[in-house]
C-alpha cells in the first residue's frame, strides 16, 4: 500500500461511456482529508469534472459515486453510498443517498469512488471486480424493470462472489425528470432523478463484487466510538424499537397530532383520526407487515417487508405513505403499498410522483385540467383507484404520463399555473407542512437540491421533538443557526456513509472517534464541522455557477398566503420573514446577500478552485 | 378536573392504553398526572429522568404543543386539556 490513509484505498475509478474508456485515477489525499467521503467527496470530485451549465441529460453530465472510510467496517449503519450529479429536475446538484448492500460490495473491489461521464452508443452494464472493469452490452435487459434486472445479474453466478446490482428501471429509460437508481432492488437513490440521468447516458446496471478489505488503523479508538454508538442505538427508543416496530410509517400519527401533515397538495392539514388510522403504523403492522429487516450492518431495521394479497414488496415508508396518501386526500393503505411497489419496479421516486400525482389532482378539481387531457382518468382527490395506474403511465410516459413525468413544476407550468406546484427550486416538498414552523420552511429552503426530506426535511425534529434541545417553533433568531448545524450533521452522516435515524440516538461524538480510528487522521468533532462547511460551500459554489440565485432559495407562494391551523393558531410563512430566515441564514454560513460564499471564507476553509 | 392523554407509539403498549381520562384536583400540573400514570418502575423509567426530570426520550405535547419549553413538569392544567405522549423521533 501507499502512503494513503488507512480506510481508504486510494483510488478512483474513471468511466467514459463515450469513448469506452476506463482508468484507474488515484485519489487526491488531501481531498479525503478535506472532504471525508460520500457526499463531501462525491461533490469535490464532480465538482472538478463538471461543465455547470450542461445539459443534464447530455454526454457532459457526470455521475460521481463515493463511499466512506467507515464502509468495510462494523460501524452501525455504515453501508450507505452517495451520489452526486447534476439534476434533471431542478438543474442544480443532485446529491442522492442509500443504503442496501451496493456500496460496500462497490468499496470491496478496491475503490473509493467512481465517475461516469459521456454516453454509450447502445445500452449497456458496467462490471467492476478488483481484478478488472469493463462495460459489457445491456442486450435484453434494456426494457426490464429493476426486479427483473437485479434477477437477470445474479443468477447464474455459482457460489462464489454474488455480485450487487445498482441499475435503473423504464423510468429512467425514458428520461422521467425525478426517475431513481436502485439497489439491492427496493433501496433507492431517490431523489432529484439520477435515473434518468443513467438513461441518457444508456447506463443500465453496475454490477460489482469483491474481497477487498477496508483497514482500521487505530482498533482501540474505533472500537471506543462503535460501541458507544452501537449502546446509544439500544437506548434510544426510536432506534431501539420504534421504528423496528412501526417503520417510519408509525410517524403519521405523530405528525399529524402537531398539525404538520399535508392534505390536498397542500392545501390544509385538516385529516380525520379515522382515516389518518386507516394509514398508520400499527395498521400496516397488523395488515401487510411480514417482517423488518436491515440494511448494511443496520441494528435499527426500519424496512418494511410487506404483502398485499398476492403480491410482495417493500414499503411503503413515512413520506411514501403521505405524499401518495394524504397528500392526495388518499387514505388507502393496500393502493398505497401497490403504487410503491410499482414505483420500485420501474424505478420512480415516491415522493416526487406522489407531489406530481397531487398537483395534477389540483389543476384537475380546479378545472385547469380537463378528462380530454388525463386520458380519461378521473383524478379527482381521493380517487386511489388510479394511483398504481398513474404510476405505470408516469414511467412509461403514456399520454397524460408524459406530462407527469416532467415533475409537479413543469406540468404545472405547461397549464399556466406554476403556483401550484409545491416545489422549492422544481423538486417536490416531501411530507411535512412548512408554515408550522420556521426551522421547517428555512430547511426547504436552503437545501442545495431542492425541498427534500433527507435536507431539511428532518427539521420537524428540532421544533416538536428536541427535548432539551428544542427550539421555539417561530423563532427568528435560533431558526438559521439551527438549520446550518442541521444540515451540518446531514453532511457529515452522509459523507460517513451512515444513517440520519442514528440522529435519533446520538450527533458527532462517537462517529468523530470512529473515523479518526479507522484513517488514523484526526477527523475531531472540530474537524469534522469544518468539513461540513466546506462541503456546503461547495454544493452552493456548483448551484450558484449553474445559475441559481438567492430568489431560488424561498417557497411556493401559498405558503405565505394561505393561512392553516397550527396548535390552534392560524399560520403562514410570511414574505418578510422568509427573507429575514434566507439573509441571517447566509451570515450563519459567512456567505454574502446573494448567497455566494464569501472569499475570506472559501480561503479560510482552504476550498482550491476547480481544477482546469 | 378531567385530563385526556393520548399514547402514541411505544407508550400505547407501556401503558395499555390509546387514551384515558384522568381525574385531577384543581391546580394540578403535568408532574402530578404523571406521577398517578407511572405506577410501575418501567413506566417511572420511561417517563422520568435522573432527579425527577422529563426523559431526554420522549416528548410530551400539551394541546399540540411541546411542554419541554413551557413549563416542563410543572406545566400548569386545565380541565380539558389534552396530553399526548410519544417517544422522540422526527423524520421518515
Amino acid at each position: 500500500m501507499s502512503a494513503f490513509p488507512s480506510g481508504y484505498h486510494g483510488m478512483t475509478l474513471e468511466v467514459d461511456l463515450s469513448s469506452g474508456r476506463i482508468e484507474r485515477v488515484p485519489l487526491d489525499a488531501s481531498d479525503v482529508y478535506d472532504y471525508l467521503g460520500g457526499r463531501g467527496l462525491a461533490a469535490r470530485i464532480f465538482y472538478d469534472r463538471i461543465d455547470p451549465a450542461c445539459d443534464p441529460l447530455s454526454p457532459d453530465n457526470v455521475i460521481v459515486i463515493a463511499t466512506s472510510p467507515l464502509l468495510g467496517t462494523n460501524a452501525p449503519t455504515a453501508g450507505r453510498g452517495h451520489m452526486v450529479f447534476k439534476s434533471p429536475l431542478t438543474g442544480m446538484i443532485g446529491s442522492s443517498n442509500c443504503g442496501g448492500t451496493w456500496a460496500p460490495a462497490f468499496k470491496a473491489t478496491g475503490y473509493d469512488a467512481l465517475v461516469i461521464r459521456g454516453r454509450a452508443a447502445a445500452p449497456v452494464v458496467l462490471e467492476i471486480t478488483p481484478e478488472r472493469a469493463e462495460i459489457l452490452p445491456a442486450g435484453d435487459l434494456w426494457g426490464l424493470d429493476v426486479h427483473q434486472t437485479v434477477n437477470a445479474l445474479t443468477t447464474g453466478q455459482g457460489a462464489g462472489l454474488r455480485g450487487r446490482v445498482l441499475c435503473i428501471g423504464p423510468a429512467g429509460e425514458n428520461k422521467v425528470r425525478f426517475a431513481s437508481v436502485m439497489n439491492d432492488k427496493n433501496r433507492a437513490y431517490g431523489r432529484s432523478g439520477p435515473g434518468a440521468v443513467w438513461g441518457s447516458k444508456n447506463l443500465k446496471a453496475v454490477r460489482v463484487s469483491g474481497r477487498e478489505k477496508t483497514e482500521v488503523k487505530d482498533k482501540e479508538k474505533y472500537r471506543s466510538g462503535a460501541e458507544q454508538a452501537v449502546y446509544l442505538l439500544k437506548q434510544a427508543p426510536a432506534t431501539k424499537r420504534l421504528l423496528k416496530e412501526l417503520g417510519t410509517v408509525g410517524l403519521v400519527e405523530l405528525i399529524d397530532l402537531i398539525d404538520m401533515l399535508p392534505h390536498r397538495n397542500f392545501q390544509d392539514n385538516l385529516h380525520l383520526d379515522e382515516d389518518v388510522e386507516k394509514i398508520s403504523g400499527e395498521t400496516l403492522a397488523k395488515r401487510l407487515l411480514e417482517r423488518a429487516a436491515g440494511c448494511y450492518v443496520c441494528p435499527i431495521a426500519c424496512q418494511r417487508h410487506t404483502r398485499v394479497g398476492d403480491k410482495k414488496g417493500e414499503g411503503p415508508e413515512y413520506e411514501t405513505t403521505v405524499m401518495m396518501g394524504p397528500d392526495c386526500a388518499i387514505y388507502d393503505l393496500e393502493a398505497i403499498a401497490l403504487a410503491n411497489y410499482a414505483c420500485n419496479e420501474l424505478g420512480l421516486d415516491t415522493i416526487s410522483f406522489g407531489g406530481t400525482l397531487a398537483c395534477a389532482m389540483e389543476l384537475y378539481e380546479k378545472g385547469i385540467l380537463k378528462a380530454k387531457d388525463t386520458d380519461g382518468l378521473d383524478l379527482h382527490f381521493g380517487n386511489s383507484r388510479i394511483l398504481e395506474e398513474m404510476v405505470r403511465r408516469t414511467a412509461g410516459r403514456q399520454g397524460f404520463g408524459d406530462l407527469m413525468a416532467e415533475g409537479s413544476f413543469r406540468l404545472a407550468s405547461a397549464f399556466s399555473h406554476p403556483e401550484l406546484s409545491m416545489t422549492v427550486k422544481k423538486q417536490e416538498i416531501p411530507a411535512y407542512e412548512p408554515r408550522a414552523s420556521f426551522t421547517q420552511a428555512l430547511g426547504y429552503m436552503t437545501s442545495p437540491t431542492g425541498a427534500c426530506h433527507l435536507k431539511g426535511g428532518y427539521a420537524v425534529s428540532l421544533a416538536f421533538f428536541g427535548g432539551a434541545k428544542e427550539i421555539p417553533r417561530f423563532s427568528l433568531l435560533q431558526s438559521p443557526t439551527s438549520i446550518r448545524n442541521m444540515h451540518n450533521l446531514g453532511i457529515l452522516q452522509d459523507s460517513l456513509g451512515v444513517c440520519r435515524f442514528t440522529g435519533f440516538a446520538f450527533s458527532v461524538d462517537p462517529w468523530a472517534r470512529m473515523a479518526s480510528g479507522v484513517t488514523g487522521l484526526d477527523f475531531s468533532t472540530a474537524v469534522l464541522e469544518e468539513v461540513a462547511n466546506r462541503v456546503a460551500a461547495v454544493e452552493r459554489l456548483f448551484n450558484i455557477e449553474a445559475g441559481m440565485t438567492a430568489a431560488d432559495d424561498t417557497l411556493p407562494e401559498r405558503f405565505s398566503r394561505e393561512p392553516i391551523v397550527v396548535a390552534g393558531e392560524e399560520r403562514v410563512i410570511p414574505p418578510e420573514v422568509i427573507d429575514r430566515l434566507r439573509s441571517d441564514y447566509y451570515r450563519a454560513r459567512g456567505w454574502d446577500e446573494e448567497g455566494k460564499p464569501a472569499p475570506r471564507v472559501l480561503e479560510s476553509l482552504r476550498i482550491r478552485r476547480r481544477r482546469p | 378536573m378531567h385530563i385526556k392523554v393520548k399514547f402514541l407509539a411505544t407508550f400505547r403498549d407501556l401503558f395499555q392504553s390509546r387514551e384515558k381520562i384522568i381525574a385531577l384536583p384543581e391546580g394540578a400540573r403535568l408532574r402530578q398526572l404523571l406521577g398517578s400514570l407511572c405506577d410501575s418502575a418501567e413506566r417511572r423509567e420511561a417517563v422520568f429522568g435522573k432527579e425527577e426530570t422529563l426523559s431526554p426520550h420522549i416528548v410530551i405535547m400539551k394541546n399540540g404543543v411541546p411542554v419541554q419549553n413551557s413549563g416542563g413538569l410543572d406545566a400548569a392544567l386545565e380541565d380539558g386539556d389534552v396530553i399526548a405522549i410519544f417517544p422522540f423521533i422526527g423524520g421518515g
